[in-house]
């Protein structure tokens, strides 16, 4: 067997033992073991998954990873996220659908402390779906806007995604976070304006609430944004000041909302622990998927896949925007069956050289790209990660009418796509200004 | 079956508190190294190093509970839709070879450690030995072979008694 066709067989391989339910880090890197052992010899390949393995858990440009993790956690068992929905509530409460807009609100400000579109989607579900029950607000808009909502934390930085698409194309983190601010806030005033036009057509989807007063606004003001301004701007600040590297910025945020949160006494022991067990739990989680992907990528490599596969994407006789829409179709397809961070981890070693290397495109605008179109992943069937945390959070209300609400979310998703393809320039905007 | 599994939720449960606090102390390492950076101009010796050890420990005390608590990802939508038996007979498949992998992974990966002592390696800024975190990761993915071995006992049960 050639090397590409034991490739073929591999890939064969690793979606049938993903459809048999096995955990997808494992079956990455058994298949990657499997394929590189065939390729090479037996003893390589149990020496490359054991010094690959260990030099992954040891990499110190990963130890970003659980720093931003922690960071997230402490803000949601400290209550950071409520404290923030009621500032966004007291502001935009009194709109047609405001309950709804200021979940979209605080999905992007909870999405500038926490790396994880999951996490935010269950902390913001958590606060948002009572109030809105409380206001009558139609189930499957209040369900829908919160699942979607989960996107935008995921390109709002901090974003683990784009950290571990970062560490695996070799591009700088901190110019990676600036590509997804624009595109983020896109994101969330298209569900904004989606929202407002829902609820202003059908006032029964989303009754306004009562309108608050400025001095109210501004004890809100006090009580939410200030805590999440401090962290962003020690945090993130340092990091586009190039004061930190990336893993000293998730550090500096982690301690920061530590002894903020304990010094103000808004996070208790209890939630300390728990916020370290979630985050022990997601790092080793993104971590064995990492190596499994680092190993599934090495057999690819041997088996000359991605390099036939580039080859072949420079013969074609198609404009490389055609192109690109191919793989993007590819994403989309895949986004539907496989978690957004497996899918970015399990393609990149076969797309990237197509994308940037042979098509040229900007590997910052294309990371943004990809993870957009993975979070359409998030909130579609049958894998919608998103929409199972909501159900979750709202288990009487069924699957099948969050997903009804989905729809409207999904074209602000293509709208704002469309919009990102047609105009690189607003992904790259920001990243060609940070010299670091 | 039921005790074993019990005391394996416990063990595991215990090395993820103590990958907790090791997450703690590296965070709290590389902000030390920041003040005293920029208020000493001194930057602590292989901070560089420490961290990205400690987080192997992290990950190597943590990845069993990870497994006890289903939390690594998997595509489920398939399989659900299987009668209950079938469940069962896939994911004993699926478990067996798991643990079949993790278990020669761990055995190689400690033979690593073993030859990385042998051969006295030291970390290039430190100079400090670095295989105890390897026999780290191996009992690390030992341990996950312990959880795959118990769920794999566990679902063999029932499809016995069935």
């Amino acid at each position: 067997m050639s090397p590409i066709e034991t490739g073929l067989v591999g890939i064969l391989l690793f979606f049938v033992l993903l459809f048999m339910r096995m955990p997808i880090a494992y079956a990455m890197a058994l298949v990657g073991f499997l394929g590189y052992s065939v390729l090479t010899s037996p003893s390589a390949a149990f020496r490359m998954v054991s010094t690959d393995l260990f030099s992954t858990f040891s990499n110190h440009s990963l130890s970003v990873i659980p720093m931003f993790v922690w960071m997230g956690f402490l803000a949601f068992h400290s209550g950071m996220g409520s404290r923030l929905y009621h500032f966004a509530y007291k502001l935009l409460g009194h709109f047609p659908g405001g309950l709804a807009l200021a979940t979209q609100g605080t999905c992007a400000l909870f999405g500038a402390v926490c790396g994880s579109n999951t996490a935010t989607a269950a902390t913001i579900g958590a606060i948002s779906l009572p109030e809105m029950r409380k206001y009558n607000y139609d189930n499957s808009l209040s369900t829908a806007s919160v699942a979607a909502g989960g996107a935008i934390g995921v390109l709002i930085p901090p974003s683990v995604i784009f950290i571990v698409y970062g560490i695996a194309t070799e591009q700088s983190i901190g110019r990676l976070f600036l590509a997804g601010i624009i595109p983020g806030i896109m994101v969330m005033l298209l569900y904004i304006m989606t929202i407002y036009v829902l609820a202003s057509r059908n006032p029964n989807l989303g009754p306004a609430g009562p309108r608050a007063s400025w001095g109210e606004r501004l004890q809100a003001l006090y009580g939410g944004l200030w805590e999440v301004m401090l962290i962003f701007a020690l945090s993130l600040g340092g990091l586009f000041a190039g004061w930190f590297s990336p893993t000293e910025a998730g550090a500096v945020g982690a301690a920061g909302v530590l002894i903020l949160t304990l010094a103000v006494g808004h996070l208790k022991w209890e939630g300390l622990q728990k916020s370290l067990t979630d985050t022990t739990r997601t790092t080793a989680m993104i971590m064995l998927l990492v190596a499994g992907s680092i190993i599934f990528g090495r057999f690819m490599a041997i088996s000359q896949i991605p390099f036939e596969l580039a080859n072949w994407a420079a013969s074609l006789d198609l404009p490389s925007f055609a192109v690109m829409s191919i793989i993007l179709l590819i994403y989309l397809v895949l986004g539907f069956f496989i978690d957004a961070l497996a899918l970015i981890l399990l393609t990149i070693p076969i797309f990237y050289p197509v994308a940037v290397e042979t098509l040229g495109y900007d590997p910052l605008w294309f990371g943004v790209i990809i993870v957009l179109v993975v979070a359409m992943g998030v909130i579609t069937p049958p894998v919608g990660m998103n929409v199972y945390i909501i159900k979750g959070v709202a288990p009487d209300v069924p699957l099948e009418q969050i997903f009804k609400g989905i729809w409207p979310f999904l074209f602000a998703l293509i709208i704002c796509l469309a919009i990102l393809l047609a105009f690189p320039g607003i992904t790259t905007f920001l990243p060609a200004l940070y010299q670091y | 079956m039921k005790r074993t599994m019990e005391l394996i939720t416990q063990a595991t449960r215990s090395m993820d508190r103590i990958a907790g606090w090791i997450l703690m102390l590296a965070v709290f390492l590389i902000v030390v190294n920041i003040l005293s950076r920029q208020l000493f101009r001194s930057s602590i010796l292989g901070t560089y190093e420490y961290v990205g050890y400690l987080t192997a420990a992290v990950i190597a005390l943590s990845v069993a509970y990870c497994a006890v608590q289903n939390a690594h990802i998997a595509v489920g939508f398939i399989v659900e839709r299987f009668p209950v038996k079938m469940q069962s007979m896939i994911d004993i498949f699926t478990r067996f070879i798991s643990l079949v992998f993790f278990g020669l992974v761990a055995w190689h990966m400690a033979r690593y450690a073993w030859v990385t002592a042998l051969s006295g390696e030291l970390s290039p800024t430190t100079r400090l030995p670095f295989y105890p975190f390897i026999y780290l990761t191996a009992l690390g993915l030992l341990a996950l072979c312990a959880v795959i071995l118990a769920q794999l006992l566990a679902t063999l049960k029932k499809v016995m008694g069935k």
